[in-house]
């Protein structure tokens, strides 16, 4: 993207952060706010096009992240972004439930599941907005998104044929 | 979501089945558990994979997928390193994280090789099949916001809480970390549990 070399340490501290601070699902907004705004590792188009390779892979949806370390440093931003987004936050999830099975019953557990589901519902949202403002820059796109959308919502059909579906109507209309 | 009482004694050892899967039994699951999983749906292929195996039980393994919502970071990775550790201890949990991430990790690298390594950048056409499967991307972050939407939403201050941190992120674009101190503060304060609890 940008000329300059990026510092790998750098990288991975900016995707651990990430990691740790997206709560129920993926914070694409704050991904964005970082990357794109922040740093200028990635743009926003890097930002929308990794974001959809990600829900084609196998495995978790956000592997976006190692996309975006590679736009950013190649090969080894691309670990270092991997490493950095989820190694801590797994780390942090063993010790959780090694932790939990002695203070389940705790009800400030309780308290604080009810203050973050609320929350974790505006940051998604957030992210959909965001992700809408890069992709959806035209009637048919909008149109595109609303039709996958009903496929989805309706039918038990794999998200990953429907993302597929739309990248073949996205290069028959040249999106 | 809601947590039937355990009512097992506290001095038990955690419950583990008869058969206690391997660190490579477990990171082999769980590429499997990733292959199926393409396009979403990792928790409930976990859970197919774990009660066929009769590794885990469903109460066990809907205990742990609470937990997992709980924590920061992707859900359906830290489920992994859940089980693995619930299962198989400290390794466990390395093997089922890396058995989760390297399936999809290869294929990303080779993509991403592919489609940014290009000089003079992408072809038209997949430009534009890119930019299709965004839209659609985005139907499918849609579909998955909006059951956690819902969750939230029934929660004492739920829709206040959400519409705000919809507008500090999303529109006003402010940092997270300090919107995240105020809003799970003020939902703390709602909840705080009654009677005593204080440290």
């Amino acid at each position: 993207m940008t000329g300059d070399p990026v510092d790998l340490w750098e990288l991975l501290l900016a995707f651990a952060r990430l990691g740790l601070i997206s709560f129920g699902g993926t914070n694409v907004a704050e991904i964005e706010r970082a990357l794109v705004l922040q740093h200028g590792w990635i743009d926003a188009r890097t930002l929308a096009n990794g974001f959809a390779l990600g829900q084609l892979m196998p495995g978790p949806n956000m592997l976006a992240v190692t996309h975006y370390g590679y736009a950013a440093a190649g090969l080894p931003g691309a670990l270092a972004a991997t490493l950095g987004f989820y190694g801590p936050t797994a780390l942090l999830s063993a010790g959780a439930v090694l932790v939990w099975q002695r203070h389940s019953a705790q009800p400030w557990v309780v308290a604080f599941r009810n203050a973050l589901l609320p929350f974790g519902g505006g940051v998604i949202l957030a992210g959909a907005l965001v992700l809408a403002r890069t992709s959806v820059t035209s009637w048919p796109a909008a149109l595109l998104a609303a039709l996958a959308f009903g496929l989805l919502w309706r039918t038990r059909v794999n998200s990953a044929l429907v993302v597929l579906g739309a990248a073949a109507v996205g290069a028959w209309l040249g999106l | 979501m809601t947590r039937a009482h355990p009512a097992a004694p506290e001095d038990d050892p955690p419950t583990t089945p008869a058969l206690s899967p391997t660190p490579l039994a477990l990171a082999r699951m769980f590429v499997g558990v990733a292959l199926a999983g393409i396009g979403g749906g990792l928790p409930a292929h976990t859970r197919r994979a774990l009660t066929s195996r009769g590794w885990m039980t469903d109460e066990n393994f809907a205990e742990t997928f609470t937990l997992a919502q709980l924590t920061p970071g992707p859900n359906a990775v830290n489920l992994a390193a859940m089980v693995g550790a619930r299962l198989g201890g400290r390794t466990g949990a390395v093997a089922s994280t890396l058995g989760v991430l390297t399936p999809g990790l290869i294929a990303m690298l080779a993509v991403s090789a592919l489609t940014l390594g290009r000089p003079g950048g992408l072809p038209p056409a997949l430009e534009s099949a890119l930019h299709g499967a965004a839209c659609a991307a985005l139907a499918v972050l849609l579909t998955a916001a909006l059951p956690v939407v819902r969750v939230g939403w029934g929660v004492r201050g739920g829709p206040a809480v959400t519409v705000l941190a919809f507008l500090a992120l999303g529109v006003w674009r402010l940092d997270l970390l300090p919107v995240l101190l105020v809003l799970v503060g003020a939902g703390l304060l709602i909840h705080r549990p009654r009677g005593g609890g204080r440290p």
